[in-house]
């Protein structure tokens, strides 16, 4: 008798729902979880992996060789490791690449398979949406940004090679403000460049090009033609790696124009970078035609 | 023209209350007046009528420019959010992801619309279900046919259970069995379920075969709208057709008391009782080929086009 009172019917069917429901800034989160594990091929076909995978590997590879001849070398020079502070130089194609694959792939899709319009219908607005979509391409930016100065910070610190219990807080702090600073900025950039199409081709190329033809531009004309240092404030890839090598005290700019900058001018124009980017996103998206 | 008025006794589903949307210089709504009541609503209108300007104000994804607009209790235009969460949609467009699963693409918007993820699951199961793709629920979207994509936008509308489905030419691409059968499966949502329905569209005998209620919008304005069963209803009396002789049929009605007038070769008769059998005797009495003999009336083709019987 227990066993026919205990007896439930699973599987009745369509029926009208009376459970809980949450708030409705959860579609935030629901919007950027999908579109985080979308741009990083999760559950997707193998060939949707590969470019995010093989980004990640050229990311790490630094931090993993350097921390590799730290565990195999007991006698490695401090010198001869990578600092945190050249990382960014270092990871800066990986960190192109990144930017050129992550954010197209956040939003083309959306305007051109009509998904925007759906999810306009629901419980979000261009707002909201936009800051799904921003906080899942800045999550996967920090994999590759913050990731792998963490990654490096932990393992010097196992190694016997890292800072000391007192220096740690401090250095945790620059790593972080590094690690946000080229996230924000690589996603703000990428976002924009985005917005302007509905292709991922063109997107990806869009970003390369912003990326770096204002350094190629801006580095000849400031080395070569004499032109002022501010020039330099035009290349984004640059302030990124001069800040981080600025916020890490590794000046290694002697003589360059650039020493002529202060550290809160290069930090001006990365934020001018990622605010312009922000804006422009935000700009084209009150003016795409959603509702079809 | 007057605004139709609710079809039961519960309060308006959508109210509009002279409504202007313009864009530059077109002005796609001009001073819209509709009652939506409970129920299965069509929203008729020819292209460029401002069926879908309406939706999406509606749906609180445009402002309006002036009058007064509530749908569900609210107004979009300041809680957009909250209604919209409410509301289940299905474009008109057969764009979806191609690389999603039937299944993931609903379930990915039942959870958007609110849903915990447990029940986003079962939800989406469900639904695909009922509108008979449970089968084919992990096939990707892309491979799917119109038709099935049809459903798949039915089904995800429908998932999270919401008050108000907003359906936008949801027979768009279908052979006739498929239509048949989307349009039994919508009239089944909104009887079974008691969700209210408004189907835009501009086939007339779906809506007429499917809705409780019609709103049939032109130039921005509505131009007729109400219950189907006030809609089609006409004077008393008769409509006659006949071969030839209609003025000499006429006459002959007219000596025998009966009030008849001719438009276009057809007798409209304002006969009671008898006028059947008044018609009957006349016809064969003069000998000409009856056509047509029936009650006065409007069909919604009648309605749309402004003429009656």
């Amino acid at each position: 008798m227990s066993s026919q009172q205990e007896a439930r019917l699973f599987g009745l069917g369509y029926r009208r729902y009376d459970g809980p429901r949450r708030r409705p800034a959860w579609a935030i989160l629901t919007l950027a979880v999908f579109t985080l594990r979308r741009v990083l091929g999760l559950g997707r076909g193998g060939r949707h992996k590969v470019l995010p995978a093989l980004t990640l590997v050229i990311a790490y590879a630094p931090a993993l060789v350097s921390v590799g001849f730290a565990a195999l070398l007991e006698d490695l020079p401090v010198d001869d490791l990578i600092t945190y502070g050249e990382y960014m130089f270092f990871i800066g194609s990986a960190l192109a690449l990144f930017a050129a694959l992550v954010a197209p792939e956040a939003l083309c899709p959306d305007r051109r398979s009509g998904m925007l319009g759906l999810y306009l219908a629901g419980p979000l607005d261009r707002d909201r949406y936009l800051a799904a979509k921003g906080a899942a391409v800045l999550a996967a930016m920090l994999a590759i940004t913050l990731g792998p100065l963490l990654f490096m910070l932990a393992a010097f610190v196992v190694a016997g090679y890292g800072p000391s219990a007192g220096e740690t807080p401090g250095l945790l702090l620059r790593i972080l403000a590094v690690g946000g600073t080229a996230a924000l900025g690589y996603a703000a950039v990428s976002l924009a460049v985005a917005s302007f199409t509905t292709r991922r081709a063109a997107a990806a190329v869009g970003v390369v090009l912003v990326l770096f033809v204002p350094v190629i531009a801006a580095r000849s004309a400031v080395e070569s033609a004499g032109a002022p240092a501010e020039l330099d404030l035009l290349s984004f890839p640059f302030l990124v790696s001069e800040l981080s090598y600025r916020i890490f005290d590794e000046f290694h700019s002697e003589g360059q124009p650039i020493e002529e900058l202060s550290s809160w001018v290069v930090a001006a124009g990365l934020a001018a970078w990622t605010a312009a980017g922000a804006l422009a996103c935000w700009l084209r998206y009150r003016r795409i035609e959603a509702h079809r | 023209m007057s605004a139709a008025q609710p079809h039961s006794a519960a309060p308006a589903v959508v109210s509009a209350h002279g409504v202007v949307k313009r864009y530059g210089r077109t002005v796609a709504l001009a001073g819209l007046d509709a009652e939506v009541g409970g129920g299965i609503t069509g929203l008729l209108g020819s292209n460029g009528a401002g069926k879908t300007t309406f939706l999406s104000l509606v749906l609180g994804l445009r402002s309006r420019d002036d009058g007064e607009l509530v749908v569900l209790g609210r107004d979009p235009a300041a809680t957009g959010i909250d209604v919209r969460a409410r509301i289940g949609y299905a474009p008109e467009h057969h764009d979806l992801p191609a690389e999603l699963t039937a299944a993931d693409f609903v379930r990915h918007l039942t959870e958007l619309h609110l849903l915990p993820p447990r029940a986003a699951v079962q939800r989406a199961n469900d639904a695909l279900w009922l509108v008979g793709l449970g089968e084919e629920r992990f096939r990707h979207v892309g491979s799917m046919s119109t038709g099935q994509r049809q459903r798949v936008k039915l089904a995800a509308a429908i998932a999270h259970d919401p008050e108000l489905v907003l359906l936008d030419e949801p027979t768009d691409g279908l052979d006739p069995v498929q239509r048949a059968e989307m349009l039994d499966l919508i009239r089944r949502i909104g009887s079974e379920f008691g969700m209210h329905i408004v189907v835009s569209s501009h086939h007339l005998e779906e809506v007429e075969r499917i809705c409780d209620a019609v709103v049939i919008v032109e130039g921005g304005v509505v131009v007729q709208a109400g219950t189907l069963a006030d809609l089609r209803r006409g004077p008393e009396g008769l409509v006659v057709e006949v071969d030839e002789r209609a003025e000499e049929l006429a006459a002959l009605l007219a000596r025998r008391g009966l009030d008849v007038t001719v438009e276009g070769g057809v007798l409209l008769l304002a006969a009671g009782d008898g006028g059947h059998d008044a018609v009957r005797d006349a016809v064969a009495e003069l000998g000409v080929g009856l056509r047509r003999l029936a009650p006065r009336g409007r069909t919604l083709e009648d309605v749309y086009l402004g003429t009656e019987a």
